[in-house]
């Protein structure tokens, strides 16, 4: 088994790279040959494929790639490198069955297959989103706790600390970092639910320090919630990541990875990214000891998922993740509208569905490309989860003619679009319940998807 | 110019659009063999090739990597053209930019877009990398003789970073001098306009438009 110390070994004895060298003559080189080699096609007819072999392609060419390239140790500048071996040995003893959060809400996450009738993993939230204020953040927090099908949340992030904004490694970073933990917690307690796990912790812990400073158990954090760790694109890690998981490790709690290989960045077109995206799995299982799994595949420039071709990657990297691994995959949704805007639920449908029908679970989500401080609600993500419920089960072939159905409800906005208004003005934040306007255009857009071939579960 | 000049030039940009660094420094070194002027493979071979693959990249026809391959390319030619033109008809002075992302965040894939698309519209660009403390960004700008300062951000927690910049230069009395332009995940235009940023760029292409705007609006030419 490769050690969290042998990981080490490998930064510090590698092959010293040059960055630039890395991330162009042999990162991309690479991927474009694997792409190539296993004549992996996004052709931009079928957007939810429904042909196992080309996931087994993705899989085998991410296979290959992942043992060609290695990860790039920034602080090192060298190349770590893992034996076909090393890689298979730890797909088989990668976790597949993991309890998280406390009381009533102790649930376990397991694998889903594509087409899977098995209720999936709602990680629901603000992803990260930005929030000018702890009174918007207890709100929201209350908001995503009170969903029904809510099984872990996704925090904000504080941007401010008593009126100071957040600089990174400075005390205000150590500060933020405790008191969104702190928040989070209230904010679960409040709806009655605080055994629900937070599994992007931290988001506001940009450093390895705030991080571990936000640890002690009087601050809420459990061993039962999940911590997360952002990589470098494409494929580097640096000593403040690698600091963080010797701390989770040590703490003794599950790590997530989040990665995106952007359509239009190092990874190239549809094709490379999806190859890429399951390539970082093996890369956050190998170095990072995840448990679980976060991609977020985004477009280089809506900075959305909700794109066509981002639609297809997230299938096909669902899909060859599903079939041929047991990693627990929960694929970020990100939309590039904002709240109180009819776009904001076609975008989440059209989302949702392609992991869902894929064998995954759902984190959602980014609204807003996930910038705008406060534009984001907990309806978003409460329709996120009603859509992910709604489809169960259907076939990848009816899923592709319904997401081709919505997309020509938003697509040609996409590059405009609409922001939106913000939290405080899409809900009553005292009863922390969205007003009658927002309400009715979430209703109305389900009676339209309705009339597409979503069944309501409820 | 006559017909095998005009050829050369035309085969300059090609192999820019290709992508390839091999033709791109072979056929710079033809045009100086057969006595092109330097000046002209630059501006109609070399830029136009540029702003070809700049264009596909905006339509993702190509992608960053190609696109950085092209800019190497570029600069490998320039190494060769630039020593054979003449004092007198050296290039007009093209817009300087010094770029990097704030103290504390180690994110660049965007700031290595823009740096990238800056360098295919004809600035002249120095990256100063990521984690740059905000008093590096003023002295490096200061020595290179820049014209904008480009401020990136990824982070939520990190975009406080700018504000120091422009509070570093404001302290330094050299606030007018510099146009500053900021973005980056979290950058908004409403917090440009919140921490006195002279402008901001949603995308790539957005940052590039600004620049060449505010630079010649100061007076400057790309």
């Amino acid at each position: 088994m490769v050690t969290f110390l042998d990981v080490i070994e490998k930064a510090l004895t590698g092959k010293p790279t040059l960055p630039r060298d890395y991330e162009i003559r042999i990162y991309s080189k690479n991927l474009r040959e694997k792409v190539e080699e296993y004549d992996i096609k996004y052709d931009g007819e079928q957007l939810i494929p429904n042909d196992d072999s080309l996931a087994r392609d993705v899989f085998n060419a991410a296979f290959d790639f992942f043992i060609e390239t290695g990860v790039y140790c920034v602080d090192t500048g060298r190349v770590i490198k893992f034996t076909e071996e090393e890689v298979r040995e730890g797909l088989r003893e990668a976790p597949s069955k993991v309890y998280f959060g406390e009381g009533r809400d102790r649930k376990p996450l397991t694998p889903r297959k594509p087409e899977d009738k098995k209720a999936p993993w709602c990680f629901l939230g603000a992803a990260g989103g930005p929030v000018s204020s702890e009174e918007v953040f207890l709100a929201l927090m209350e908001g995503y706790a009170s969903i029904p099908e809510t099984n872990s949340i996704t925090t904000p992030a504080l941007t401010m600390v008593n009126g100071l904004r957040i600089r990174p490694k400075s005390p205000l970073e150590v500060l933020g970092a405790i008191r969104n933990a702190v928040l989070a917690r209230e904010g679960m307690r409040r709806t009655g639910r605080p055994g629900i796990p937070i599994m992007n912790t931290l988001s506001t812990a940009e450093s390895a320090v705030s991080l571990a400073a936000a640890l002690d158990p009087r601050y809420g954090l459990r061993k039962s919630d999940g911590f997360m760790i952002g990589v470098l694109d494409p494929m580097k890690v640096d000593f403040d990541r690698l600091n963080k998981a010797c701390i989770i490790m040590s703490f003794g709690a599950p790590i997530t990875i989040d990665f995106s290989p952007m359509v239009g960045g190092y990874a190239g077109g549809p094709e490379g990214s999806a190859v890429s995206t399951v390539a970082h799995h093996f890369m956050a299982n190998l170095v990072f000891k995840a448990t679980y799994f976060t991609p977020f595949p985004l477009h280089i420039w809506h900075v959305c998922n909700t794109t066509p071709d981002l639609i297809w990657v997230n299938s096909v990297y669902t899909q060859a993740v599903s079939l041929n691994t047991k990693f627990l995959t929960i694929p970020l949704v990100y939309v590039a509208s904002g709240p109180h805007t009819e776009m904001v639920f076609y975008e989440t449908a059209a989302s949702v569905i392609p992991p869902i029908v894929s064998g995954g679970h759902i984190e959602a989500l980014g609204v807003a490309k996930n910038k705008h401080e406060d534009y984001f609600t907990p309806l978003e993500a409460q329709f996120a989860a009603e859509v992910a419920y709604s489809v169960l089960g259907m076939k990848r072939e009816d899923a592709d003619t319904v997401v081709k159905e919505i997309l020509k409800k938003y697509i040609d906005k996409i590059k405009d679009a609409p922001l939106g208004k913000k939290f405080q003005e899409c809900y009553d934040i005292k009863r922390v319940k969205p007003v009658k306007s927002y309400v009715e255009i979430y209703e109305s857009i389900k009676n339209e998807l309705g009339n597409l071939g979503i069944e309501w579960y409820k | 110019m006559n017909g095998e000049h005009e050829e050369l030039i035309g085969k300059l940009k090609e192999a820019i659009i290709d992508i390839d660094e091999d033709e791109v420094v072979r056929v710079s070194r033809e045009v100086i063999d057969a006595g092109v002027n330097p000046l002209e493979a630059i501006e109609k071979g070399l830029a136009e090739g540029m702003k070809v693959v700049g264009a596909k990249f905006e339509k993702l026809e190509v992608f960053l990597t190609d696109l950085m391959l092209a800019a190497e390319a570029m600069d490998k030619a320039l190494k060769i053209l630039l020593p054979h033109i003449p004092r007198v008809e050296k290039p007009e002075r093209r817009g300087k930019v010094v770029i990097g992302t704030v103290m504390g965040d180690i994110h660049e894939l965007g700031k290595n877009i823009v740096a990238t698309m800056l360098k295919v519209n004809g600035f002249e660009v120095l990256d100063l990398g990521v984690d740059v403390p905000a008093s590096k960004f003023y002295t490096e700008a200061e020595k290179f003789g820049a014209d904008i300062i480009a401020v990136s951000a990824l982070m939520s927690s990190t975009i406080g970073g700018q504000k120091d910049v422009i509070d570093y230069l404001e302290a330094q009395s050299v606030r007018d001098k510099y146009i500053v332009l900021v973005g980056g995940g979290p950058t908004t235009q409403e917090w440009a306009e919140q921490i006195g940023a002279d402008g901001y760029g949603e995308t790539a292409m957005d940052a590039v438009r600004i620049a060449k705007t505010l630079l010649e609006k100061k007076g400057g030419e790309v």
